[in-house]
């Protein structure tokens, strides 16, 4: 199967997703015969290009069509290349620019794609794939009809490719002009490297509770937590009434109602009202000096012990050990 | 298999099921609460739990009163804030309501209550939020409030556990076992557990709970939404904001995380049949469609006396089950076809408020066979045997009258009242 | 202006999900069938577009699916939409064949904007709008937080892994809607009121004159473990080794 991987990149390196992406590729190659190859899309892309060949050969489409990340360029130039190289199988890293672009070149492609891959197998000469249904209660077990196939695959099922220990050939891509037509225009991006996500989007989410004396304490603790594994604040009911946590931070029956991968609660007892909020949250994680809260009742991992004494702890021993969502 | 012995097997973890465990291991009784689900997590969890002191009713009002004082001990136990003491603020915006209020001012006065007129002009700056032009009269009770469920909920489950209550969760009674005439226990999935006593505080399932001891309890389950409305800077909302009810509107509302919470009691509930849900039933996840007609008359009222709210204002639905009984009134105690089988529900709205002293009045009727309060009003049998209230049919028809008309009736409280009104 | 805004009919995810136990689909017999909620808020966008441009402009409501699909249609004509139009189709669909038949209805009304959902929250897909964009060859705009209407033009923020992204789109155009969009409304009297008497169109889909082509084959599905560990720990150590474990592999 030959088989092109969208390296996904920050203008110099190959994202750590894109690695599992290749990774996902390399072990389907392992199992059914053929060969990767890194798709590098961009506009001066050199150390991208020189970052990926660590890995595998890597395709370049360089131009400065390609400056700013717009669906519709780098679609036609993903089907275009997929087209022209005959590749039967297009990976890419499970991320918004992925999600944006991919499918787009994938309609141009014939339409078998399969989204957010956790697990593959070939089983009697076809590709398998599970994919995660209803945020994740339910895996399908899907095989994609027709040629090529695409897919996204999920960061966290793959752990990222390891360098080959050779240096890989580059290749540039002169493709037609009209490839690079472009009918949008970019105005920008808004980082936001220095403000939290917000609780309904964010993988990590930490919340505090009536342990939490003033607004200070809670941002030392929660926020710090929060900004040490990269993920959002939130709050119970009571912090929000009392004033020590803004309105928009509380989870609950009546703030926001979320299912991050991660929710850690910190000195929250776990009335109802919360648990409403967050009990579909994949892992949940309780620090709490009553052994009875009610909390402990729907954590996987539960601490018993002062959040005041117990947080800063856990802040530096995971700053030290470099845990978190970004890589 | 297990089988374990108690004095007392109480069915439900809500309010009324946990207040009452926690009064009689105060006593000393050994407790098993066996819920079906998890803790407060029915009606209980649903429950905006105004508290309105001055009923129609004295003894309805003293039991109200008394409750207070079982909270602040709780509060003071837990060290968290279960009353708000907002005050509460009901008004009248046609001749009938105004003389409702009159009566009710009157009937406050002479039991020493604190209950005022309040101008519309007044109102108006107490609750810059709420329309007041139409308003012909109002009455402020500054020691009304609301109780904090969850707060409620910890408080009784921290004292209960203290002295010994057991609590066993997702564990429905599938069986009650008794013999001539006697209760002795009940049966679970895992096994029996045996007590002379067992507490039906079922909630909305209490009567599917009296049906396994082939006893009819005239409860049904009706469906109920508010509102809560997200923090507007242009509409802020003190959290000791009053609570008010305006009737006429079936509105009541009060602060709620700088939002406000507005319910209805709606002329046309949803009925619920409890034995049609899911054996693991969640409350929690309960759901108002989009179009649904409960809350689209709920926007249309709340407009009415909010005109900020609207259907484009962000704001969060809940909805959940309430246990209506034909008169509003709560069925406490045994009734004769089976000794030692208690029931504790029906509570129409108003559970999360009456639970502090319903608790202490089930201690009381359990362990010592009378309680302190006058318990007429509230007796489980006042319908036993009643032609017209003992088939299914007749029973939710009575609910549902009872719950579509539950404000709008007008109350004829009096400085003498006894009676519900 | 006219807005198309294609809706898919799901469970309510809010309820437990679980696979059948033969593996063939989800028990969804308990289950209440909403409007997408992505889709939701694409439509209340639409709505909000319109009542703000307050001339004829209008908001289509497209559902394909099986007879009673109406009922959410009839939901989402309360919620404000203009009229709505049903694709009768008792066939299961992909992404691709639900794009195919879209291409179809957009080619017929010949909409300025269509707004979509990223994603259904059934099969998570986020495919859809894009499949769409590229069969019609229109501009997108995925993940949409924001949408400021220009003259002949639209400029959309992008919720993106990396900040808010700012696109501006000549139209007609395809945009996908995000979370943080809006909060779609609860309908109101008059809103369920009017939708009854408001068009509501049902064409079955040989109408469109589309073969469909499947392209995913679901072998199976199965639940996914949701038991809580429910394990003590004795330390932050622990602790961090946990979080190592998870939120490290989650990344």
């Amino acid at each position: 199967m030959r088989i092109v991987v969208v390296a996904e990149h920050d203008g110099t390196a190959v994202r750590g997703a894109s690695l599992s992406a290749l990774a996902f590729a390399q072990s389907v190659a392992a199992a059914a015969g053929g060969d990767v190859t890194w798709l590098v899309l961009g506009h001066q892309v050199d150390s991208v290009a020189q970052d990926a060949a660590r890995f595998a050969p890597v395709l370049v489409v360089d131009s400065p069509a390609l400056e700013n990340p717009i669906a519709e360029p780098f679609a036609r130039v993903i089907s275009t290349v997929v087209k022209e190289r005959g590749f039967e199988l297009v990976a890419a890293a499970s991320s918004t620019f992925a999600k944006d672009i991919v499918p787009r070149a994938a309609a141009q492609l014939g339409g078998a794609m399969a989204s957010d891959v956790v697990r593959h197998e070939l089983v009697d000469g076809r590709l398998q794939l599970d994919t995660p249904r209803y945020a994740g209660a339910v895996t399908a077990t899907v095989v994609l009809q027709g040629s090529p196939q695409i897919v996204t695959v999920r960061g966290s099922a793959y752990a990222a490719a390891q360098p080959s220990g050779e240096t890989h050939g580059v290749e540039r891509l002169e493709l037609d002009s009209a490839v690079f037509n472009c009918r949008g225009s970019y105005e920008g991006l808004k980082s936001k490297q220095n403000a939290r996500p917000d609780v309904t989007e964010a993988r990590v989410v930490v919340s505090g509770g009536r342990a939490f004396k003033n607004a200070e304490d809670f941002e030392q603790h929660v926020g710090g937590l929060a900004d040490a594994l990269g993920g959002a604040a939130g709050s119970s009911r009571a912090l929000v009434d009392a004033g020590i946590a803004p309105n928009e931070l509380q989870v609950g029956q009546t703030g926001k109602i979320i299912a991050p991968e991660v929710y850690i609660a910190l000195g929250i007892s776990g009335a109802v009202q919360h648990l409403a909020g967050m009990k579909n949250s994949r892992t949940i994680v309780a620090v709490n000096s009553d052994p009875e809260a009610p909390i402990f009742d729907v954590a996987d991992y539960g601490l018993v012990g002062d959040v005041y004494k117990i947080t800063p702890e856990l802040i530096e021993k995971l700053e030290s050990h470099a845990v978190g969502l970004s890589r | 298999m297990t089988t374990q012995s108690a004095d007392v097997i109480i069915i439900g973890a809500g309010v009324a099921g946990l207040s009452t465990a926690m009064q009689l291991a105060l006593r000393g009784a050994s407790v098993i609460v066996l819920e079906r689900e998890r803790i407060g997590n029915g009606s209980t969890g649903r429950a905006a739990g105004l508290l309105g002191q001055l009923r129609g009713n004295v003894e309805h009002t003293r039991m109200l009163i008394d409750g207070i004082e079982i909270v602040r001990q709780l509060e003071k136990t837990t060290g968290t804030e279960i009353f708000v003491q907002t005050g509460s603020l009901r008004v009248a915006e046609t001749p009938e309501r105004a003389a409702e209020i009159a009566s009710l001012v009157a009937m406050g006065k002479s039991i020493g209550f604190d209950i005022e007129h309040l101008p519309a002009s007044e109102v108006a700056k107490k609750l810059p939020y709420m329309r007041t032009d139409d308003l012909l009269d109002a009455c402020y009770c500054p020691t009304d409030g609301h109780l904090q469920p969850a707060e409620l909920v910890s408080g009784y489950l921290k004292v209960g556990k203290d002295c010994g209550v057991q609590y066993k969760t997702n564990s429905p009674v599938i069986e009650i076992l008794h013999s001539g005439g006697r209760v002795q226990g009940v049966r679970t999935a895992e096994g029996e557990y045996h007590a002379p006593k067992v507490v039906n505080a079922g909630g909305p399932w209490s009567y599917l709970n009296a049906e396994l001891a082939n006893a009819t309890l005239p409860t049904a389950a009706i469906g109920h939404y508010y509102l809560t409305t997200r923090p507007d800077p242009n509409h802020p909302v003190d959290r000791m904001s009053p609570a008010i009810r305006d009737r006429e509107l079936r509105l009541y509302t009060r602060p709620e995380s700088g939002g406000l919470i507005v319910g209805i009691y709606d002329a046309e509930p949803d009925q619920y049949n409890m034995r049609k849900l899911p054996v693991d039933f969640d409350m929690s996840r309960m759901k108002a469609a989009r179009d649904s007609i409960q809350v689209a008359r709920l926007l249309e009222a709340a407009n009415a006396r909010f005109p900020w709210i609207d259907e484009r204002t962000p704001m969060t639905i809940t909805t959940g089950i309430m246990t209506f009984t034909p008169d509003a009134r709560p069925f406490c105690g045994e009734m004769p076809d089976l000794e030692g089988l208690y029931h504790c529900a029906g509570f129409s709205g108003h559970g999360i408020v009456q639970s502090p002293t319903i608790g202490l009045i089930m201690s009381q009727l359990i362990l010592d066979g009378q309680s302190s309060y006058d318990c007429e009003s509230i007796e489980a049998d006042r319908y036993f045997e009643l032609p017209g209230y003992m088939t299914r049919t007749d029973i939710e028809q009575l609910c549902f009258d009872m719950a579509g008309s539950y404000y709008t009736k007008i109350e004829k409280a009096t400085p003498v009242a006894s009676g519900h009104a | 202006m006219k807005i198309l805004v294609p809706t898919k009919r799901v469970p309510d995810t809010d309820q437990k999900i679980t696979a059948t136990a033969d593996g063939s689909g989800v028990a969804s017999d308990h289950l209440p069938f909403v409007v997408n909620p992505f889709d939701a808020i694409a439509l209340e966008e639409g709505v909000r577009i319109v009542e703000k441009l307050g001339d004829d402009s209008e908001v289509i409501a497209v559902g394909i699916g099986e007879a009673d699909y109406v009922h959410q249609l009839r939901t989402a004509l309360a919620m404000g939409a203009t009229r709505a139009i049903c694709v009768e189709c008792d066939q299961p669909l992909d992404p691709w064949n639900v794009a195919r038949l879209l291409k179809e209805i957009v080619l017929r009304e010949q909409p300025d904007l269509v707004l979509m959902g990223k994603q259904a929250v059934d099969d998570d897909a986020n495919q859809t709008g894009q499949f769409l964009a590229a069969l019609l060859d229109w501009p997108q705009a995925t993940f949409a937080s924001r949408i400021e209407l220009l003259a002949g033009e639209i400029r959309v923020d992008r919720e993106t892994d990396h900040g808010i992204e700012t696109l501006r789109l000549p139209l007609p155009a395809v945009v996908t809607t995000d979370l943080r969009l809006n909060e779609p409304r609860y309908a109101s009297m008059a809103g369920i009121m009017k939708a009854k008497k408001k068009p509501l169109d049902v064409i079955p889909v040989a109408e469109l004159g589309i073969a469909l082509e499947p392209r995913v084959e679901v072998l199976r599905y199965h639940s996914s473990e949701t038991v809580r560990r429910g394990e003590r720990l004795r330390s932050v150590d622990e602790l961090v080794e946990r979080l190592r474990q998870d939120v490290g592999a989650q990344a």
